[in-house]
């Protein structure tokens, strides 16, 4: 009798692979979503990455291993459905901040296309210690989610994960040329967007 | 004192004439992300910053951004506020378990 109570746990019952659906699930959902904007698709992907870990069949002496490794193959997962998304539609998206911050340049005359003055960057004060601070990064996600959905795509492909544009343009099937347009602009206006609301706005944030 | 002012001056719309404008610069600072420029560019690239703190901040901000970027994934709260529902966890195990019956 004392064994049987000792050991039926019903969390020691679940075998592995479904143990890492109560232990990963939530990170690996709020990484897909945040990177495909779609809960239907998000969940999908989590989902296809079990199984793919599953046919992995590896074992993990640590849970932060196992973490990264279903994190590994989540992002793949995500990578495949963006090459699927790419072939039935283009990801190349030119129209967004066409102007370029074109209010922010001088119009005419002998000094044309320079920074206005008082429009152009102004100096930042400690960004050091902005990378410590959570309320920076909440507001640095905000931005990012202020942008089109696939020109964040391609910024946090590359600004985030870090990963080569000759790479990304083979993922995405885009012309290197427009992923650097597009680069170009979310760089911009993501840089616009945390001069506002952060570096400019300290005291209202912090 | 006006030698010397005149001087500047004269710098100033020198360097201006031969280097990219301030548009332009913007875009070099995104591509030198991408991939290395020619030694001709660079150089004209450094001249401009010399009479230009506003295209100066602008590379330095840009490439603060670039270089940290990495950072967001590992703070939970760079991540959106939702979860998986109970129904998608518990049809989530019910796969994970039929189809470990066919790899096991």
């Amino acid at each position: 009798m004392p064994e049987e109570i000792a050991h039926p746990t019903p969390a020691a019952e679940l075998s592995d692979p479904e143990r890492w659906v109560d232990d990963h699930g939530d990170y690996l959902f709020k990484y897909a979503l945040s990177r495909l904007r779609d809960p239907l698709k998000a969940e999908d992907v989590v989902q296809e990455t079990f199984l793919a870990a599953l046919k992995g069949g590896k074992n993990f002496q640590g849970r932060s291993a196992e973490k990264s490794w279903l994190v590994g193959i989540l992002k793949n997962k995500i990578f495949d459905h963006y090459r699927k998304t790419a072939r039935e539609t283009a990801f190349t998206d030119l129209e967004f901040y066409k102007e370029e911050e074109s209010d922010r340049f001088v119009p005419d005359g002998m000094f044309k296309d320079a920074w206005i003055h008082e429009a152009g960057p102004q100096e930042w004060d400690s960004p050091g210690a902005s990378l410590d601070n959570e309320m920076f990064w909440r507001t640095y996600r905000d931005c990012t989610n202020k942008l089109p959905k696939n020109i964040a795509t391609v910024f946090t492909l590359r600004e985030v994960d870090g990963i080569e544009s000759k790479e990304i343009c083979a993922i995405l099937n885009i012309s290197e040329n427009n992923l650097w347009v597009m680069l170009h602009r979310a760089r911009m206006a993501l840089r616009r967007c945390l001069e506002t609301n952060w570096f400019g706005n300290k005291e209202g944030t912090k | 004192m006006s030698f010397i002012a005149s001087f500047k001056t004269r710098f100033v719309f020198w360097v201006w004439n031969h280097t990219p404008t301030c548009v332009e610069m913007a875009r070099l600072t995104s591509q030198t992300l991408e991939k290395k420029c020619s030694l001709r560019m660079r150089l004209k690239m450094r001249l401009h910053f010399v009479i230009c703190a506003w295209c100066r901040r602008y590379f330095k901000q840009v490439n603060f951004l670039h270089e940290h970027a990495a950072r967001v994934e590992m703070l939970p709260e760079g991540m959106p506020e939702r979860v998986l529902s109970f129904e998608a966890k518990s049809r989530m195990k019910a796969e994970v378990r039929k189809n470990l019956a066919t790899v096991m």
